[in-house]
């Protein structure tokens, strides 16, 4: 019998073992790890944009603190109140939050700084989605960032771009801007730097005009305008005007500035593109030289 | 914890063969038994939290393993799989092994529970203890299931010798 089992025991020991099974091994021990990494990852970003988001809307004291935020002589200044980020290998998500501190028109602070919120939570949600699909449809690449910048600051005018970089193999570039009239303490808008409506054909003939100026100086841009002699331009692609609320901001120098997002008006490798209204161009329609000099 | 599952992970990295051997020796065929070797690390980690006694990490993944093949056995119809290679090396003009297949057979005849023991005790080298461990009964029923087990194979194969005799 023990000779037997020993035959037994023989066969058993001499079943071959497959090529593959190093390597189905490495994979389960390694997928369950990466999977749970990923996971803790999320988790934790999750919690703090929760944590924080419920605190803004819901606790005055919070809401209260931006104010508090220790600055000499109550300068209106702009900071990053808070970053969300994702990193893995695969993955990549670097939001930061813009706040507003120190103005005394408080709901416009709180109305600002709750939209730059908003707008990140919706940024990490949506990154958040669609990073979920692609996992589940065996993975890609995928990047976020998003910030601001200061244009100008001076005793009149606070003027903030924000900035989403969406990396999906190329990337596009949207850019928004908000400027405000520290003396008044009020949000300043496109139409109402103006008598009329008469500043959107006003500003676009200008802009087409810079167009072709630049298109015949320099072959190396493009813009979608079409001009005798000029390149073809896709149909459907081409500018036309500027929509009644473009993005603007008003620079250090008191002048208009007019901003267009990646592929709006020109072809990709062109970026962002802004032009700057000369104030002489615009100023009889002007409500007044108060912002714009 | 960590402790835990670097062990864990250690452990199947070293003993990676026997794993494989222990499935293929329910599901008989190498593409099952890798598929039961992956689900059975991965149930393993998700379930990290289960192993009370760190040097118990054998047992408790064998129980795994085992678990995990009977119930990819009782999700299939219960056929008998000889593949490619087993047929061509038992194929007609090599005198002696009958002996061997009639050796097989008769393992692969007895019933899942006591086959279980047989593997786990003689080929894996298990103690009844774990064995019991492993299967979830306590050592008697282990001890009495052995006896048995070793009861029906010397039965058949004496049947089959004595039939062979004749």
């Amino acid at each position: 019998m023990d000779k037997k089992l020993e035959q037994l025991k023989k066969q058993y020991m001499d079943i071959p073992i497959p090529n593959e099974l190093d390597f189905v091994v490495k994979k389960a021990l390694n997928q369950r790890k990466r999977r749970k990494r990923l996971l803790k990852c999320l988790a934790g970003t999750g919690a703090a944009a929760i944590v924080f988001v419920i605190g803004i809307n819901s606790s005055p004291t919070i809401a209260n603190a931006f104010s508090k935020v220790p600055v000499v002589a109550n300068i209106v200044k702009v900071f990053t109140f808070r970053e969300f980020k994702i990193e893995d290998k695969n993955y990549h998500a670097d939001l930061k939050v813009p706040a507003v501190a120190n103005l005394e028109n408080k709901s416009l602070e709180n109305g600002l700084n709750q939209k730059y919120l908003e707008e990140n939570k919706k940024l990490y949600a949506d990154f958040k989605a669609q990073m979920d699909s692609l996992e589940k449809n065996g993975g890609g690449h995928l990047g976020i960032d998003s910030g601001y910048q200061v244009k100008t600051n001076n005793e009149k005018i606070l003027s903030i771009s924000r900035y989403v970089v969406n990396t999906v193999g190329s990337s596009s570039t949207t850019l928004k801007f908000d400027t405000i009239d520290k003396q008044k303490q009020i949000l300043i808008t496109l139409p109402s730097l103006f008598k009329d409506d008469s500043y959107i054909a006003v500003i676009s003939n200008y802009i087409k005009e810079q167009m072709i100026r630049q298109m015949k100086a320099d072959p190396g841009k493009v813009y979608w305008v079409s001009y005798p002699g000029g390149p073809e331009v896709i149909p459907g692609m081409e500018f036309k005007s500027i929509a009644k609320n473009q993005n603007f901001y008003i620079n250090k120098d008191g002048k208009l500035v007019i901003s267009f997002n990646k592929y709006d008006v020109a072809p990709g490798y062109m970026g962002t593109v802004e032009f700057t209204i000369p104030t002489d161009v615009i100023s009889n329609i002007l409500v007044s030289n108060e912002y714009i000099k | 914890m960590k402790q835990i599952e670097n062990s864990l992970i250690r452990y199947i990295t070293e003993n990676k063969e026997n794993i494989y051997r222990l499935a293929y020796s329910y599901v008989k065929n190498s593409e099952d038994a890798l598929d039961i070797v992956q689900d059975s690390i991965h149930r393993a980690i998700s379930s990290i939290q289960t192993i009370k006694n760190p040097k118990a990490i054998k047992s408790w993944f064998y129980r795994i393993v085992v678990n995990t093949s009977l119930d990819f056995l009782r999700k299939q119809k219960k056929v008998y799989i000889v593949d490619q290679e087993t047929l061509e090396s038992y194929s007609p003009g090599i005198n002696d092994v009958y002996n061997n297949i009639d050796l097989e057979r008769a393992l692969d005849d007895l019933p899942i529970k006591y086959r279980s023991v047989v593997v786990l005790r003689y080929f894996e080298d298990l103690k009844i203890e774990e064995v019991a461990d492993v299967l979830d009964e306590n050592v008697n029923t282990i001890k009495t299931r052995l006896y048995q087990a070793l009861r029906l194979l010397r039965v058949k194969m004496n049947a089959e010798s004595v039939e062979e005799v004749k």
